[in-house]
């Protein structure tokens, strides 16, 4: 492997998160719109591949074949590799780890990668029913289980294992959505939510309230990515992608083993942490995939945080806050972002290259970071896909 | 015609929107969940005969043993496609549940709330994932007893579901 290239995110760009009067192939066309406003130098002709991440565009759009048709709204044709990557709710992550191993291998120079998603329909029964065949849907998706049933069982045996509480859930939340206030591309930009306020929330699985759940969100968000000889041509703070560690052990639920212990990101994690040559200490920060309040204090467990069962004090103690051991999800997460399956993991990398170059908001400028670690997992934590990056000086 | 497509022709029924399981409406064949269960359609037709005469079966591997959850054709561990099929225990108990108060999929907003969990079947070691019936989300608890019951849905097709244990 020692003939790898360097690769590097050089640029990227987040269109509006929301419930957004706007069709898939029109948010792959604003993603193609801010992606070129921040890249100046970069020409549609640099671009030598597009990948694609959607995840569920048959159901949420009644569209396939998306790799040419964002090509198209975004003015970019393709010469060496053009694809849709899907896996759920890491298709994002998964259309710049294809990038990656393009450029890293030299079959490509230039490459965007870029996320869409469009999940607000007029029947959002029919958009439930897209995300319950995320699940094994003819032996898990029968009963009717989306992901938040099966995050909440995760919380309740967490709750009993290691005694966590609602209150130390409702911390997750009220530090992601305070992030999300100062992150204009939010979904919930404009709300606040105090503690006391995210517990009276309605239940939706029981124990998760609304305000434990990430929700259903139209976005989109395009990076590009270039080999190290490349780079400085489009910036002078290149995000250097310096790790990557993947696993999937199950699909479906009968044989997922411990809801609270999360085999696959200690291995996914402990093989990323190793490809970067660090430790999880050395992170500055991460964006790591709360879909749900209990998943990013499973994550801390599973990627060395803190200890096993900890993770709930982690949070409530501010350790993953501005000011704690690093910052987790800065950005406003999946929780304050809301979460366009493919767009997630592509958001979460602009940010990265955000943060990197320090011009974000300063309520959530991490100071001075070098590490990131990014972090989605997929469906019922069944894959986990996570990425470090360095900053270039 | 080949005489297997001479056959598969004998066979075919007329395209037809399958009933949603509230019986409510009926919902096209990519939105309807139940899996199709006849010999001309999948090869686990055993499992759907075996639950419609009141038994829960699954297949195991004849050259490790292993009971494989789903049932398969093919052992993922020996790459082997001799099995058995097995019967498996009718009684288990509540590992974690929780309850769909919202966003349920098209065909089941009826039914909402409703209870889904997984259950340590008795004497196996499988923890199955399914619908629990027989009593409100807040009277649920963790440890439990629940039988596995066969649940006919409105075209007569048949699936798992878990339901309170009255013993």
């Amino acid at each position: 492997m020692s003939a790898r290239r360097d690769v590097a995110v050089v640029g990227g760009a987040t269109v509006k998160f929301g419930i957004r009067p706007a069709t898939w192939p029109e948010l792959a066309q604003e993603a193609g719109l801010a992606l070129f406003r921040a890249v100046p130098a970069l020409a549609s002709a640099d671009v030598d591949s597009l990948f694609v991440g959607a995840a569920e565009p048959e159901r949420f759009a009644f569209q396939s074949h998306v790799a040419p048709l964002a090509a198209e709204q975004m003015g970019l044709t393709p010469h060496r590799i053009l694809q849709r990557t899907e896996l759920a709710c890491a298709s994002g992550q998964s259309a710049i780890r294809s990038a990656y191993a393009a450029i890293a291998s030299g079959l490509s120079d230039v490459a965007v990668a870029v996320g869409v998603e469009k999940m607000n329909l007029p029947s959002m029964a029919e958009a439930n029913t897209a995300m319950a065949c995320v699940m094994d849907r003819p032996w898990d998706g029968v009963h009717g289980a989306t992901a938040p049933p099966f995050f909440a069982m995760v919380a309740q045996r967490h709750m009993l294992e290691y005694g966590t509480t609602e209150d130390q859930l409702a911390a997750v939340s009220e530090k992601n959505h305070r992030f999300a206030n100062a992150n204009p591309t939010a979904q919930f930009h404009e709300k606040t939510f105090a503690r006391e306020k995210l517990l009276s929330l309605p239940l939706v699985a029981p124990p998760l309230r609304l305000g434990d759940c990430s929700s259903m969100t139209d976005g989109a968000a395009a990076v590009v990515l270039t080999s190290g000889e490349l780079a400085r041509r489009y910036t002078d703070s290149p995000a250097w992608i310096r790790g990557s560690g993947q696993y999937s052990d199950f699909h479906n639920l009968a044989n997922a083993g411990s809801l609270t212990d999360w085999v696959g990101l200690r291995r996914a994690g402990a093989e990323a942490f190793r490809s970067a040559g660090i430790t999880p200490g050395d992170l500055d920060m991460a964006e790591l995939h709360d879909c749900f309040t209990i998943s990013e204090i499973v994550e801390y467990e599973a990627l060395g945080l803190c200890p096993k069962g900890e993770g709930g004090r982690f949070v409530a103690d501010g350790r993953s806050d501005l000011g704690g051991d690093l910052v987790v999800n800065p950005r406003g997460g999946l929780l304050g972002c809301g979460h366009p399956l493919g767009a997630t993991g592509v958001a979460q990398a602009v940010e990265v290259f955000e943060q990197f170059a320090q011009k974000v908001d300063p309520r959530r400028q991490v100071p001075d970071p070098h590490w990131a670690l990014v972090h989605n997992l997929s469906g019922s934590a069944n894959v986990h896909s996570l990425m470090v990056y360095e900053r270039g000086g | 015609m080949t005489e297997a497509a001479v056959e598969l022709a004998k066979k075919k029924r007329p395209v037809e929107a399958a009933p949603s399981a509230t019986g409510a409406a009926s919902v096209p064949f990519l939105l309807d969940f139940y899996p199709l269960e006849r010999d001309d359609q999948t090869r686990l037709a055993r499992f759907y005969a075996a639950l419609r005469d009141g038994r829960l079966t699954t297949t195991r591997c004849r050259r490790d043993g292993g009971l494989l959850w789903p049932p398969r054709t093919v052992c993922p561990r020996c790459h082997d496609d001799a099995l058995d099929w097995v019967d498996l225990p009718m009684r288990g108990q509540i590992y974690a549940f929780s309850a769909v108060l919202a966003g349920a999929p098209l065909g089941m907003e009826g039914e909402v709330p409703f209870v889904v969990g997984l259950v340590d079947l008795d004497g196996a070691p499988l923890r199955l994932f399914g619908r629990i019936e027989g009593t409100p989300w807040t009277g649920v608890r963790i440890g439990q007893a629940v039988r596995v019951e066969a649940y006919t849905i409105p075209d007569g097709r048949v699936f798992y579901r878990f339901r309170m244990d009255g013993r």
